[in-house]
């Protein structure tokens, strides 16, 4: 549990510097050429705690994953379930593509800043959590 | 050539023997396409039927009606890409099958697509219904593909590769 915890929150802080950093610096531009899709600034400051609720839920739920199911495997073990959840992301980027209308640049920018993400958490949440067998042996 | 996934393994140095699952591709086709059809057909009935009129709400989110079928095939290649990888993922998590256990992946598949789903609510306007049909959209939707792919795909039987692991 103590390393389930551990894994939670460096993937969390992680995640959530890298989704400002992705997101709100390298990528601020594109989101600035659709400003009819995007909030305006204030407005997201005011449900600024919902980002936070999204991102721990993807870092909880890929860490449940993880340990029910990849844990053991270590370092790979987390890339891969990483890579695998995130090729699965970019079809539903995809289909978000279809139905709104996105810069094809943003969702492909954002699909490789997703990769890099999950790759990272998965070698971060592979690298700390270890099932509670491995961590007595 | 078939393609293996260990089930054991060995302490760093030691050379232990193993056994390795052979994959069906057969039944992996299988239920790759079955996950296809259940993620078409559930999102069609969700998000194009069911949520149609709150999609309306916010029109300029939207592409229009008349661009929808220009755009139709990326559509259909998200659903073709997420159903691939995600029957992937229930082959590795639960390569002994079973619709209980891939149920649960799928759920906890969904509910790592339902963030996303969250961050978009605050970053663009969307109403508090559409946040809400998303997500319980993403659960389901996962979790049924999740039963389904489950209770189709097994390892092919009797084709348990006995092997040596090399000393790492």
């Amino acid at each position: 549990m103590k390393r389930f915890i551990l894994a939670f929150i460096a993937a969390y802080i992680f995640l959530f510097v890298w989704g400002w950093l992705l997101n709100g610096v390298l990528l601020k531009d594109l989101y600035a050429e659709t400003p009819n899709l995007w909030r305006s600034q204030s407005e997201m400051a005011g449900l600024f705690h919902w980002i936070v609720i999204g991102q721990a839920l993807v870092v909880f739920s890929f860490v449940m994953i993880y340990a029910s199911g990849f844990a053991g495997g270590g370092v790979l073990a987390g890339i891969r379930l990483g890579v695998l959840l995130e090729l699965a992301a970019i079809g539903m980027r995809l289909g978000f593509y279809a139905v709104q209308p996105i810069p094809g640049r943003l969702i492909l920018y954002g699909s490789i800043g997703g990769l890099i993400e999950m790759v990272i958490v998965g070698a971060m949440v592979g690298a700390i959590y270890k099932p509670a067998s491995a961590g007595t042996s | 050539m078939p393609c293996c996934h260990e089930r054991t393994r060995g302490l760093i140095g030691q050379e232990k023997p193993q056994y390795k699952e052979v994959m069906s591709w057969k039944k992996f086709f299988f239920a790759f396409i079955a996950a296809f059809v259940v993620l078409f057909v559930f999102g069609f009935l969700w998000y194009a039927t069911l949520m149609h009129d709150a999609h309306r709400e916010v029109p300029t989110l939207l592409r229009p009606e008349a661009d929808l079928k220009s755009y139709f095939k990326w559509l259909v290649l998200g659903q073709f890409v997420m159903a691939f990888f995600f029957t992937v993922l229930c082959a590795r998590y639960v390569p002994g099958g079973r619709a209980g256990a891939g149920a649960m992946l799928g759920f906890l598949v969904g509910l790592v697509y339902a963030g996303p789903h969250l961050i978009s609510f605050a970053v663009q306007p969307l109403t508090f219904k559409i946040l809400c049909g998303w997500i319980a959209g993403a659960v389901i939707q996962f979790t049924i593909a999740g039963a389904v792919v489950g209770a189709i795909y097994k390892p092919a039987a009797g084709h348990l590769m006995y092997v040596k692991e090399r000393s790492r």
